[in-house]
């Protein structure tokens, strides 16, 4: 017991909201399996709730980024809106192929992050109101480019959509008695990749350090010898572009176009990332924590919805509870952890 | 080192733990299902309903009526889920439908387009899904097992069926008439039923139609687009409202403009169109003239509903498409019935007793006018 | 010349002239005011500078609030929309009471404002005790309310949507019979007055920036800064409540996701405009209210010319990338340099000759 509290206490700041997180996601979906059963045992209902928030899991990647280095970025939403707007007006409308629809995401979200790093890394803007004006932009020209919502009917894009690729060893026997074996959509493949990628990056390689260094004191990592306004620049140009890719992503999973599409995506990125243990005061964060963010963050929804709540309403409640409870606990933690660090 | 292996065994502890969950629910999943009907559910018929949103009267009426057909005492367990106007979230609720098992999936879509996947999974489930209010547009039509609804464009026609005979009745002229078209939420059925009434009418009269704006089906986007218009287009003596809640919108607009609303166009007021007439209000609008004529919309989807669960229940083929009646409704008595497609549909007379009864109706909760035959 | 660039009523103002004298060329009906009359028989003024009159002055009231939050706290509170969608609806719950579609009223109004005010502080409190105890960043904090705040103004009503048929209710986003100038502005003069008022005779202003200035050595100086940030999101609670109330009275009832849609981020806007730092300290009260008409100038015009509403979003980050990329210090300190390499280079062009 001893040791076990040696080690609380040595644990870094990082992991110790990183295994929060953990620990809640499982005793929730514990929970989920145990009160509503049923639903959530089958290994799909998990699947499904990745599949959904594949794009998600993105965008919350790309703000855990920008929060390490003590930044934010609020466009994401608005960039994923952009992105599938794009791609299904030149798909439907110019008869596009698949693979340039793509590159056009992939543009668009360097744009943003390419614009708005340099405006918030070389000219000192607060972040804050150049990605609101960001997501203001691409809100406007999402309409500009096309006002009504509608659905993609490109065939080459309709086969990717509908790819899946199942789960070896799962599935479940439904009502009619067939074994349907569990899938997940690409997206989800794209989106577990980079998770792991960015996981390697953050971990291993300098610039990765980096990010930490700059958020965790701008002044000392200026000392350090690090290009603070690079790694600012680099962190939003990479939000900018897991935007663009995100938004891809979840363009593949709806396969429509619209102007309302992604709305408070990027208030359900910064929440996930909060919950995975990443501070928006900077310099404390981790990829696999935003993962099981967004996994908590989804699982709470789906288990309103199918718990028949039957009012909208406890969504947004429930959701606002538990980033309130983390930001609570966040807080504690920190301030513990200094009067530990005093003493 | 060994704080971070702690932090690793208790998460891959949990993370094994879940996949044996998942993973005991394989061999187990045969035996669920053959033991599940023998518990408490076997009376119970569990019904999915995945609504679009409460964005209007409209939508809460028929909310409202879904909740009180299927109730326990009813023999049935409904789970509701309101999508709050996302096609993504409907496609969720409906994913979790198939996962929870339920008997059948109520859909009412929030557009048209885009439902082939997921209905076909609930088709593969052996799910029978049946849509209400606004159509979807599917490649295959067995992927669904009927439609309940509305005929929007009827609806539209109907109305200025009754807008022509009107100006004719007044000698008020075609090129003096200038509508402006308050739409709904862009893709909806009823949206697009209702435009494209109004256009077809209007090329056929010679109306001119001077602005097209969207007004989401709500009454803060109706006074908003009413407010704007007034500004721009002083010449525009007809608003079009495609719901009850733009049309509460865009009369506040006209009045706080110093405008009058009214029929009677040729002195300079402004006249309401508006669809639906589900509460009493609206029908009240219409006897103080401010509305000078509603076509109804009926909301109360559920004693229908649940017929058609019956009878496939009973292994019967329900109608694949079920349109509902509807009425008219004016306060002039000039005009008794209009003319559609060679068929008559009667204008009914708003009368102060009509509302009384209406309201009293409404505030009970018991507002449910008798069904045609062919449902019961 | 440096004196009147300096100044922070410089932004604001010359953005005002700007759009005013793009109107004038565009189409100079836009500055046209017609008197006409109401149902009612009422005299009241129309047009598109009172459209502005009317909707920033709900604005404006907002800009008060979050000048405030801004100064001491140094972010920005983006529930505002959120809150004015639950205090609506709580006044809209005191008015109407159990029946939603009440003939009568069941409060008097006044009851029900203040009962909506409570709320409002409560809330504020509750955002201001995140940032001023627990230390949380503002825009992360007002994030809980943003996202339940609509959830809860629609539980609050059970998720019907009462009506107010009483037509004094509607007096005060409308007009009150016999003037024709719209209340809500009459409302936000008061308003103005009394901030002005209180910023005049007490240190509230002083603390405020201090506090925002320098935390730590205010604190030294005995000041104490949790409190004074909290009673910067209590203000701004207060704000919310009367632009709330102006809100559900404009059209006597309410549409909880729509309602004051965007607000937070124009307020934001309107800060920015009147020159305030966004990361806190100095202020200038009177600039961020001008700030709040100018966004709403700039929104109309913008309706003028045919921008569907939708849209407007784009033009708007324009004009405030633009805005923010001038006022940046980097940027200005290389226009300053510029400005007097010219000038030098013309002192010596003058020599010369």
């Amino acid at each position: 017991m001893q040791k076990l509290k040696e080690k609380f206490k040595n644990i870094s700041d990082t992991n110790l909201l990183l295994l929060i997180t953990i620990v809640v996601f499982f005793l929730m979906y514990i929970g989920a399996v145990v009160f509503q059963g049923k639903g959530f045992l089958k290994p799909q209902t998990f699947f499904n709730i990745l599949n959904a928030n594949a794009a998600l899991i993105l965008l919350a990647c790309g703000l855990s980024l920008v929060m390490i280095t003590g930044s934010i970025d609020i466009s994401v939403g608005g960039v994923t809106a952009l992105v599938s707007m794009c791609c299904a007006v030149y798909l439907d409308y110019q008869g596009g192929n698949v693979f340039v629809s793509m590159l056009i995401a992939l543009g668009i979200g360097l744009a943003f992050g390419l614009v708005q790093g340099i405006l918030i890394a070389y000219l000192d803007i607060q972040p804050f109101i150049v990605t609101l004006a960001g997501m203001f932009f691409a809100r406007g020209m999402t309409t500009i480019v096309h006002t009504n919502p509608f659905n993609v009917e490109n065939p080459n894009f309709v086969a990717l959509k509908e790819t899946r690729v199942n789960v070896p060893g799962m599935g479940s026997v439904n009502k009619l008695g067939v074994y349907v074996p569990a899938y997940v959509e690409l997206g989800v493949l794209v989106a577990l990749l980079i998770v792991l990628a960015l996981f390697f990056i953050l971990r291993y390689t300098k610039l990765g350090r980096n990010f930490y260094a700059v958020g965790g004191n701008n002044q000392s990592a200026l000392m350090l010898g690090i290009n603070v306004k690079r790694t600012k620049f680099f962190a939003h140009l990479l939000c900018g572009v897991l935007a663009g890719i995100g938004g891809y992503v979840y363009f593949l999973h709806v396969g429509s176009g619209a102007p309302s599409h992604a709305q408070g995506a990027e208030m359900n990125a910064i929440a996930s990332s909060i919950i995975g243990g990443t501070m928006l005061t900077g310099g404390v964060g981790n990829i696999i924590g935003t993962f099981f963010g967004v996994l908590s963050l989804s699982t709470i929804q789906n288990i309103v919805s199918s718990a028949g709540l039957d009012q909208a309403w406890w969504t947004g409640i429930t959701i606002a509870a538990m980033l309130c409870l983390f930001l609570v606990i966040q807080s504690v933690v920190m301030a513990r952890k200094k009067k530990q660090v005093k003493k | 080192m060994k704080k971070k292996s702690l932090a690793l065994i208790l998460c891959c502890s949990l993370f094994f733990s879940f996949l044996g969950a998942c993973g005991a629910n394989i061999g187990s999943g045969m035996g669920d299902h053959a033991t599940e009907p023998a518990t408490e559910e076997e009376k119970l018929t569990v019904v999915g309903f995945s609504q679009v949103g409460a964005e209007s009267d409209w939508r809460s009426a028929n909310t409202e009526s879904m909740k009180s057909v299927f109730t326990a005492y009813n023999g049935y367990e409904l789970i509701f889920d309101d999508a709050q106007q996302k096609q993504t979230n409907q496609i969720m609720a409906i994913r979790n439908f198939i996962q929870q098992e339920v008997d059948y999936i109520v859909l009412a879509p929030v557009t048209e387009t885009g439902w082939d996947t997921v209905l076909q999974e609930a088709h593969d489930a052996g799910i029978p899904v049946i849509i209400v209010d606004r159509m979807v547009d599917v490649s295959d039509s067995r992927l669904f097992e009927c439609w309940v609804g509305s005929n929007f464009e009827l609806e539209a026609r109907k109305m200025c069926e009754w807008l022509r005979w009107f100006c004719v009745k007044h000698n008020i002229l075609a090129e003096d008439v200038y509508i402006a078209d308050i739409q709904g939420t862009i893709g909806a059925s009823a949206q697009i039923g209702r435009t494209e009434g109004l256009q077809k009418a209007a090329r056929e009269y010679g109306w001119n139609i001077v602005a097209t704006v969207e007004g989401e089906f709500t009454r803060a986007k109706g006074y908003e687009a009413t407010q704007q218009l007034l500004l721009k287009y002083p010449k525009m003596n007809v608003v079009y409202c495609e719901n009850d809640n733009e049309a509460f919108g865009a009369i506040e607009a006209i009045r706080d403009a110093g405008k009058q609303v009214g029929s009677d166009i040729k002195n300079g007021e402004i006249m309401v169109l508006s669809f639906d007439g589900v509460k009493p209000e609206a029908l009240q609008d219409v006897l103080d003239d401010s509305i000078s004529c509603i076509a109804e919309c009926n909301p109360l989807h559920g004693p229908r509903v649940e017929a058609i669960i019956r009878k496939l229940q009973n292994g019967e083929t329900p109608q694949k498409y079920e349109y509902v009646d509807e009425d008219v409704f004016s306060a002039y008595e000039e005009i008794e019935n209009v003319i559609v497609d060679s068929k008559e549909y009667p204008i009914t007379l708003v009368t102060p007793e009509l509302i009384e009864r209406r309201r009293a109706e409404y505030d009970t909760g018991s507002y449910v006018e008798e069904l045609p035959d062919n449902v019961y | 010349m440096s004196k009147i660039f300096r100044n922070q009523l410089f932004i604001p103002i010359a953005a005002l002239l700007l759009l005013a004298v793009f109107n004038l060329i565009a189409d100079p009906s836009f500055f046209k005011i017609t008197l006409g009359y109401n149902s009612a028989g009422d005299p009241v003024l129309s047009g598109y500078l009172m459209t502005i009159l009317d909707y920033g002055s709900e604005l404006a009231i907002l800009a008060i609030g979050m000048t405030l939050v801004t100064a001491a706290s140094g972010g920005q509170d983006i529930s505002v929309g959120a809150a004015i969608a639950i205090s609506g609806s709580v006044v809209l719950r005191v008015l109407c009471g159990r029946d939603h579609h009440a003939e009568t009223m069941q409060a008097p109004i006044i009851v029900a404002f203040l009962i909506s005010c409570v709320v409002a502080m409560i809330f504020g409190a509750f955002n201001g005790a995140l940032v001023a105890f627990f230390k949380i960043q503002p825009m992360v904090a007002t994030l809980i309310l943003f996202t339940a705040g609509r959830s809860i103004a629609a539980w609050i009503n059970n998720n019907e949507l009462p009506i107010v048929n009483e037509i004094s209710f509607s007096y005060f986003g409308g007009f009150i019979p016999g003037i024709p100038v719209p209340t809500p502005f009459f409302i936000a003069l008061a308003c103005v007055i009394v901030i002005f008022l209180a910023l005049k005779f007490t240190n509230l202003g002083l603390y405020t920036q201090s506090v925002g200035i320098n935390e730590s050595s205010s604190r030294l100086n005995g000041l104490n800064p949790e409190f004074i940030k909290f009673l910067a999101f209590i203000i701004l609670g207060l704000c919310v409540a009367v632009a709330a109330l102006i809100k559900v009275s404009r059209l006597s009832t309410i549409n909880y996701s729509v309602i004051a849609k965007d607000i937070e981020m124009d307020a934001i806007l309107a800060v920015a405009l009147g020159g305030n730092a966004l990361s806190g300290g100095k202020f200038n009260m009177g600039a961020s209210i001008l700030g709040a008409y100018v966004i709403q100038f700039l929104t109309t015009t913008l309706y003028k010319f045919n921008v569907p509403a939708d849209a407007l979003p784009a033009y708007k980050a324009v004009v405030v990338i633009l805005l923010v990329v001038f006022s940046a210090p980097t940027v200005r300190e290389f226009f300053s340099g510029l400005w007097k390499k010219m000038t030098k280079k013309g002192v010596e062009a003058n020599a010369k000759a």
